[in-house]
């Protein structure tokens, strides 16, 4: 407890740091904020349109595919407003800058995973929540249903952490980081819609093997009481077990550092 | 000319140093390819359904065409020139005997080439495993047309990248913010996400007074042949006048922009 407590004073104390520093940059802050919030608005209306002509999408109503929606915005958005440092990692390894992380007193891991949350993504997040509460509200869940679903957006922001790591990781062994986030982000965005638009082996591959479904589309499908206690116990099974191989790939990964260039 | 074919071919080069990089771009075309591909596949699941317009089969051809139009359109090495800008490099160019637009368009067009290389591999690739239902346009005028399109829209791009590039001359620590917008603008009203015809009217109309709807929904139009002949030609004329209009305006942005420029960073 008194460690989580110690970590959670560098988290807030170098979030305050990173936030001073993007308030400092006004401008930028408001095309990125304007940029993010243009792009939700336009991915919720062409959804709207689509789906209100369509009459269903894969059997979903509209306010339960924009549900789907509004939940891969939850766990996108919070993953990138606490992991945004890992975008910045690549130069580290590159220059060997590195180094300086690994000698101070503080998990590495922690550090650079951690080590600068976003703004601009922490203001988006409470009218998406708000969103999620409204229309949640429409779809009539029992609290069991609620519970469940809170707990399988733990579970997708584990698996989501689980990514992030493996990315670091990988930046360590390959020195590529750029691009390896923007395909998670990719494979991510396939959850934007129900899991259940693709085909299998697709949808296959998304459930289990890259889990995007429970990630994403498990917690909605929770809510709406389509979801076997099988399947729950399953989900979370996935989400310890993917958290604990990207653990063990970091220390792999840590093992191959070379230090060049510092 | 033959100074643009030597940066042609470095270029065209030097993007096989970065292997992974550039194969790890065309996997997110894809990605994103599928995304929709699915989406209007679960979208137009019952036989024969008809909406806002389109068929399955049209519907896939769009998506299909996405992949390829994308590679002409939108892959550019002219990303750069906001961060050359805003780093200072920009002033290299200043003293060589080349021309700063000409050097990039020429390495925009050696990037076309090798992703449209990798584009036909792709399309051919999900074609097959995919079987799409596919439309082929066989009239030749509507073919003519749609290349035609593909040219206007490349040149219709470029320029809106200078434009939106040359923001760090005034803030050049804002390098990245306004091609990100770019990039949303493009993908949402560029028609990269979805055909734009599925708005309602009055966007449509507003959509019409802007560039972006010429990058991607107009070629995929002409070549369904949605727009007829007249459509066809008037959105060509629309195109074309924005390409002027673009010209006039970056023109005019750079020679201020230039006068502003302190190579901050050199």
């Amino acid at each position: 407890m008194k460690k989580i407590l110690y970590y959670f004073k560098i988290w807030l104390i170098i979030s305050k740091n990173s936030f001073l520093n993007v308030i400092h940059q006004r401008l930028a802050l408001a095309i990125f904020l304007v940029g993010k919030i243009l792009r939700f608005v336009f991915f919720l209306a062409f959804l709207y349109f689509i789906v209100n002509s369509a009459g269903t999408l894969a059997g979903y109503s509209s306010h339960q595919a924009i549900f789907f929606f509004l939940t891969f915005n939850l766990i996108d958005i919070v993953s990138q407003f606490l992991f945004r440092d890992v975008y910045r990692f690549r130069p580290l390894v590159a220059s060997g800058d590195f180094d300086l992380i690994l000698v101070k007193p503080l998990n590495a891991l922690f550090r650079v995973l951690m080590g600068g949350a976003d703004f601009i993504d922490l203001v988006t997040i409470p009218p998406v929540i708000y969103a999620l509460i409204w229309l949640g509200q429409s779809l009539n869940p029992s609290y069991f249903q609620v519970l469940m679903y809170i707990f399988l957006i733990l579970n997708g922001l584990l698996i989501a952490t689980s990514f992030h790591i493996a990315v670091l990781a990988l930046g360590i062994i390959t020195l590529e980081i750029d691009h390896t986030i923007m395909i998670y982000r990719d494979l991510m965005s396939l959850g934007r819609f129900p899991i259940d638009i693709y085909k299998e082996p697709l949808k296959g591959i998304l459930t289990y093997l890259i889990p995007v479904g429970i990630m994403i589309s498990l917690p909605t499908k929770a809510l709406l009481g389509l979801v076997s206690p099988i399947g729950l116990f399953i989900s979370f099974a996935v989400g310890v077990t993917v958290f604990v191989i990207s653990l063990k790939l970091w220390d792999f990964a840590l093992t191959k550092y070379t230090s060049a260039s510092s | 000319m033959r100074k643009y074919l030597s940066i042609f071919k470095i270029s065209f080069q030097q993007e096989f140093v970065y292997r992974l990089n550039f194969i790890m771009w065309r996997i997110r075309n894809v990605i994103q390819i599928l995304l929709i591909f699915f989406l209007w596949d679960s979208v137009f699941s019952e036989p024969g359904k008809v909406l806002f317009g389109y068929d399955r089969a049209r519907i896939i051809t769009y998506v299909f065409g996405l992949i390829f139009i994308r590679s002409v359109v939108l892959s550019i090495r002219s990303i750069d020139v906001a961060g050359e800008i805003s780093r200072g490099e920009f002033a290299n160019y200043l003293i060589k005997p080349v021309s700063y637009f000409k050097y990039w368009f020429t390495r925009d067009l050696s990037s076309k080439a090798l992703n449209i290389l990798f584009a036909i591999f792709e399309f051919s690739l999900l074609f097959i495993i995919l079987q799409p239902s596919f439309f082929m346009q066989t009239n030749l005028i509507y073919v003519i047309f749609f290349l035609l399109s593909l040219v206007i829209a490349i040149l219709i791009y470029f320029l809106l990248v200078l434009l939106f590039s040359s923001f760090p001359f005034w803030y050049p620590e804002q390098a990245w913010g306004s091609i990100f917008l770019l990039f949303i603008f493009t993908e949402f009203l560029g028609g990269g996400m979805f055909p734009l015809d599925i708005l309602p009217k009055n966007i449509q109309n507003i959509l019409s007074f802007t560039p972006f709807p010429h990058l991607l929904f107009s070629p995929i139009q002409i070549y369904l042949g949605k727009l007829e002949l007249g459509g066809s030609l008037k959105a060509l004329s629309l195109s074309m006048i924005w390409v002027i209009i673009l010209a006039f305006f970056v023109n005019k942005l750079w020679e201020r922009g230039l006068k502003n420029y302190k190579s901050e960073g050199k």
